[in-house]
């Protein structure tokens, strides 16, 4: 052991009192590094409790995705579809026409078609099974069709006022679209989104209680380690820090792996909805998670692991104090 | 004495249920001076350092250190008190998953050593107690006196007025113990306070230093270092 031979630099609190910040920020960076290695140095239970999380996460983000390409398969099935206008038997071409140009004036309509009775029975006759009962009629029974397309990303309540201004046109005998079936989708939808916020919130006080119950294990099994710290000096603040990093850690693994998790479900899909999409030449825009979903969910998840280590360190601290 | 460090007048401690560890102590250490405390089991001289670094607080008396009154030191302000002080403690109380060096290091850190300026602080406390080349290790694979060595390395590393010990040769064959009583004797003359508790009388008699006698909590000696036989 060789003698005592203090170095002649300026006591601690000196130094430290003059560099705050720097000070603050390698606290920070120490307390980063050191609860990274912490996780490191317990790698199946981190993974574990990441996984959990992850999983945790990713449902509402799946359902969210199932929810929206269902939105947008409703959307190619019902809010575009032609709605079918019936005229009375008596109805002529000249009165189809006209009735045609008036509709097509109408907010809402991309374009009108008129069906004559002859085209209509010639669609009738190429079907199986109806050529032969066709030739037994002596006239044409069919009416006038026009066939209204409505226009993209039309609202609802713009297809339905559409609706029910073609039914008060005179000579209009029938009209059929697919209002009912629309507005029972877009009532499951609104149930739908409802519950992504209900599970998306549940799932957060999960992701919450998961991480607040591995840091009050991590506390709890590291109580010689906090009464070192306290007895050399470390403020309660330095003591909680590195749990408080762990949080963080967790909620943003977690949240990646979510996002990763999302984006393989994307993928398994692909393929099905593409073939679903080319049944309906190609009107069926199925999209994945929007972009800033796919950030937001890690740094969401951060800051959800943050608190739940906050609020239990703040806690088992102050009980292990 | 003028230059007082440590500062004990008539303190009393009692704890919950009764029991008294130490009553109308008075006594001072000066600065650069090194004492023991000692007496049996129980009679104060753990209650005596937990005193000094706020771990408990006494129920009667004052306290001074360094020229501060421990009483006007609140709950925030304990880190602060405890940075400035060194501590060794018998079971080492080293954190057994570091390294030697983040171990000597964790006070630097604490009080906010820039990182270059801590490498050369922690290789210079662990040069003193001879334990350089051990750096990388992690405690577990230390005999007990080494371990010992790495937690007085880390009580004077951030360079403390006063160093306190309690039982810090509890662990040691005697050999070894002499060893430790030796740099702590080292610290004392450069100008550091050094206050050991310790039951080892033959040990405190071969270290020739004063000596402050418990008993009972009371003070029943305080022999001078050129006093002790």
């Amino acid at each position: 052991m060789s003698a005592p031979n203090e170095a002649n630099t300026p006591a601690r609190s000196e130094r430290s009192q003059r560099r705050p910040v720097s000070s603050w920020r390698e606290h920070h960076g120490w307390s980063a590094a050191n609860s990274l290695r912490r996780l490191a140095s317990k790698p199946v239970g981190s993974l574990l409790t990441i996984a959990v999380m992850g999983l945790a996460l990713a449902l509402p983000l799946a359902f969210y995705l199932l929810l929206s390409n269902v939105q947008s398969l409703g959307d190619a099935l019902g809010r575009n579809q032609v709605v079918n206008v019936f005229l009375k038997t008596d109805q002529v071409a000249s009165n189809a026409q006209l009735l045609a140009k008036k509709i097509e004036q109408h907010d809402g309509v991309a374009s009108v078609t008129v069906k004559s009775p002859q085209e209509g029975m010639d669609e009738l006759s190429k079907m199986q099974g109806f050529s032969d009962s066709l030739h037994a009629l002596d006239n044409n029974p069919l009416p006038y069709v026009l066939l209204v397309q409505p226009q993209d990303g039309i609202s609802a309540d713009t297809a339905n006022q559409l609706v029910d201004d073609l039914r008060n046109e005179q000579g209009v005998d029938m009209v059929q679209d697919s209002g009912t079936w629309r507005q029972r989708l877009d009532a499951l939808l609104g149930v739908g989104n409802r519950a992504v916020l209900i599970l998306a919130g549940l799932f957060a006080l999960a992701v919450l209680l998961v991480v607040g119950n591995t840091v009050r294990v991590d506390i709890t099994s590291r109580a010689d380690e906090i009464g070192v710290l306290k007895l050399i000096g470390a403020s309660r603040a330095f003591v909680r820090r590195p749990y408080l990093y762990a949080g963080i850690w967790y909620g943003l693994f977690s949240g990646i792996l979510a996002v990763a998790l999302a984006i393989a479900i994307e993928f398994a899909l692909a393929d099905p909805v593409a073939r679903l999409s080319q049944v309906y030449e190609g009107k069926l825009h199925v999209g994945g998670l929007p972009p800033w979903l796919l950030l937001a969910v890690p740094v969401a998840a951060a800051v959800l692991g943050w608190l739940g280590a906050r609020l239990v360190s703040a806690w088992q601290l102050r009980r292990a104090a | 004495m003028g230059n007082a460090v440590i500062r004990f007048d008539q303190v009393s401690k009692r704890y919950e249920g009764g029991h008294e560890a130490l009553s109308q102590l008075t006594f001072e250490v000066a600065k650069g001076e090194m004492a023991f405390v000692t007496g049996h089991s129980g009679a104060g001289k753990s209650t005596l350092l937990k005193l000094l670094a706020l771990i408990e607080r006494p129920s009667h008396g004052h306290i001074s250190l360094d020229g501060q009154s421990l009483a006007k030191i609140g709950q925030s302000g304990i880190p602060k008190l405890r940075r400035n002080l060194g501590m060794v403690f018998q079971d080492h109380r080293l954190l057994m998953d570091r390294t030697v060096f983040a171990n000597v290091e964790l006070p630097l850190v604490i009080g906010g050593i820039a990182p270059l300026e801590r490498g050369r602080r922690v290789r210079a406390a662990l040069e003193k107690v001879g334990l350089l080349d051990y750096e990388r290790q992690l405690p577990a694979s230390l005999s007990t006196g080494e371990q010992q060595r790495v937690g007085i390395a880390r009580a004077i590393v951030v360079k403390p007025t006063v160093l306190i010990a309690d039982e810090p040769t509890g662990n040691l064959d005697p050999q070894l113990a002499v060893e430790i009583m030796g740099l702590f004797a080292e610290f004392q003359q450069i100008g550091t306070t050094v206050l050991v508790a310790s039951h080892d009388l033959p040990l405190i008699k071969r270290i020739k230093k004063r000596v402050i006698v418990l008993d009972h909590g009371r003070l029943v000696a305080d022999v001078a270092a050129e006093e002790v036989l």
